[in-house]
């Protein structure tokens, strides 16, 4: 456990250092899996769909705010939409307006959720999302993350039905329309896909918010299971067309999820946990204080073990400490990197150790080599 | 010599500036219920269009279900059940984005406030550099 929590000491230390160009690198991987999916999965336009618009696009939305690359996204949905049929361009375009009115007009830097939530659905783990969404975000999280999902199904809805939503005719487009609107609002995959994202994600943030012991742990484990149930449930029920596969193994992915994010944001002793009761003059207070759980990186210096930079008399000399003052000009000679110790006295310890191991090899003739100078 | 304090409230001002600057002092230049009551207007107006856009698109996706067998008093049934959700739309929207601009406005007043007082310290820091300097 130990390592695991220097490990992400160190992870929080690099990324501390190198925030800017590891958040362009995720930024960049999020932008070519989308437009990558997008453009495999409904690639109507050629030239759109082409690698080299997926990688353009990707590296032009790296360099701007995340809200760009949902644009992007949208837009890109639209023009293969287009080629394929000018009446499920107007819905898409219709729908994607609905929901900036509905709710990206209040909170545009939230869009980003709406593209996780599509390439979660995409990528085969829906359930990863309730348990991530619930455990960092707020309950608000479920309007964007549904609007993400009904994204998700729209070009789904496209991509299975491409044939029969093509009509070259003024008839053929106003069937197309009635038909596209028709199936994609009484799409009970979709529904019930929404219901249980959103019941998710409310579960994993009530329980995550609750005071009890394991509360993340709690939260996800019971976040994935009821989505599942939702799912399981609902198929049933409404006859949809799930695979029990990717529910299960989506939830089991978002269990182990919720655990990473635990470790790496929630890490909290319970053993430790204080509960205090006191008063004032207007209140009672229960407090219940659970220590975090950390470590300190030991941080490694170089230290020159020289005479000169240690002068005789002085406390930190290392040839006085080792008891041998003949030690002083072959450390002169060859000066030693020694790793450092957070604490002070240990390091000294080190020293000295090293110190008295040369000067013994020195004696025993030990490190008498062609190559060593001492 | 470098001046930390003086380094620490530069930067804190220009991350300011980067992050909200510009949409905070275009705020803060309203009243608070002038500003709240402006964008709740804007509010309902998109509200508007979005309701009309769902009621075209539910209507193409069940219309043919709606019109067969519709007489005059599933019309107004009809009408009824669509103002009815129209007025609650506008009620919740209205309170909500009220109450939303309002929570803006005295968030980005906090922030020029605190960013001002950063400045005028930086200007009393001046002008102590170029009183000594003289």
């Amino acid at each position: 456990m130990s390592t695991l929590l220097l490990w992400r000491e160190k992870l929080q230390k690099f990324y501390a250092g190198y925030s800017t160009y590891i958040l362009k690198a995720l930024q960049f991987v999020t932008g070519f899996v989308l437009f990558w999916l997008i453009n495999t999965n409904i690639g109507y336009m050629e030239m759109a769909s082409s690698i080299v618009c997926t990688a353009g696009l990707a590296v032009i939305c790296t360099f701007f705010p995340m809200v760009v690359m949902t644009l992007a996204a949208a837009a890109l949905i639209l023009v293969h939409f287009y080629a394929l049929s000018m009446p499920i361009a107007i819905v898409s375009l219709v729908i994607f307006l609905l929901m900036y009115i509905f709710y990206f007009r209040f909170t545009p830097k939230k869009a980003w959720i709406v593209l996780l939530s599509a390439l979660a659905f995409g990528l085969k783990v829906p359930f990863v999302l309730p348990v991530v969404f619930g455990l960092m975000g707020t309950p608000v999280w479920i309007v964007p993350a549904a609007f993400g999902i009904i994204a998700y199904y729209m070009t789904n809805l496209v991509k299975d039905s491409a044939a029969a939503l093509r009509g070259a005719d003024a008839e053929g487009m106003a069937n197309s329309l009635m038909s596209f609107t028709k199936q994609l609002f009484t799409g009970r995959e979709m529904w019930l896909m929404v219901a249980a994202v959103v019941i998710g994600i409310l579960l994993v943030n009530l329980i995550r918010t609750r005071s009890v012991d394991h509360a993340w742990k709690i939260a996800s484990a019971s976040g994935a299971a009821a989505c599942v149930i939702i799912a399981v449930v609902g198929n049933i029920a409404l006859d949809a067309n799930l695979s029990y596969v990717t529910l299960i193994v989506s939830a089991c992915l978002g269990i182990a999820a919720g655990l990473v994010l635990e470790f790496l944001f929630f890490s909290v002793d319970y053993s430790r946990t204080e509960n205090i009761q006191f008063e004032d003059d207007e209140y009672y207070y229960y407090v219940k204080a659970v220590p975090k759980v950390g470590v300190a990186v030991p941080e490694k210096e170089v230290k020159r073990i020289t005479g000169r930079s240690h002068p005789e008399g002085k406390p930190g000399a290392p040839a006085h400490r080792a008891g041998r003052k003949g030690a002083a000009p072959e450390a002169q000679a060859q000066p030693e990197a020694a790793a450092k110790e957070p604490a002070g006295r240990h390091a000294d310890n080190n020293t000295d150790e090293i110190l008295l191991t040369r000067s013994l090899s020195k004696e025993l003739g030990l490190d008498e080599g062609p190559g060593k100078t001492e | 010599m470098l001046d930390k304090k003086k380094i620490r409230l530069m930067t804190r001002a220009a991350i300011y500036e980067k992050r909200y600057g510009e949409e905070d002092i275009k705020i803060s230049g309203y009243y608070q219920k002038d500003y709240a009551s402006l964008n709740t207007w804007l509010t309902l107006i998109w509200v508007t269009i979005g309701f009309a856009l769902t009621a075209v698109i539910l209507f193409f996706s069940s219309g043919e279900a709606i019109i067969e067998g519709l007489t005059v008093m599933k019309l107004f049934i009809l009408l009824v059940i669509t103002a009815g959700a129209y007025f609650s739309l506008l009620i919740v929207y209205g309170i909500g984005a009220g109450s939303f601009y309002r929570k803006k406005h005295i968030q980005a007043k906090q922030r020029v406030k605190k960013y001002m007082r950063d400045l005028s310290r930086l200007e009393k820091m001046n002008l102590k550099k170029e009183k000594n300097r003289s």
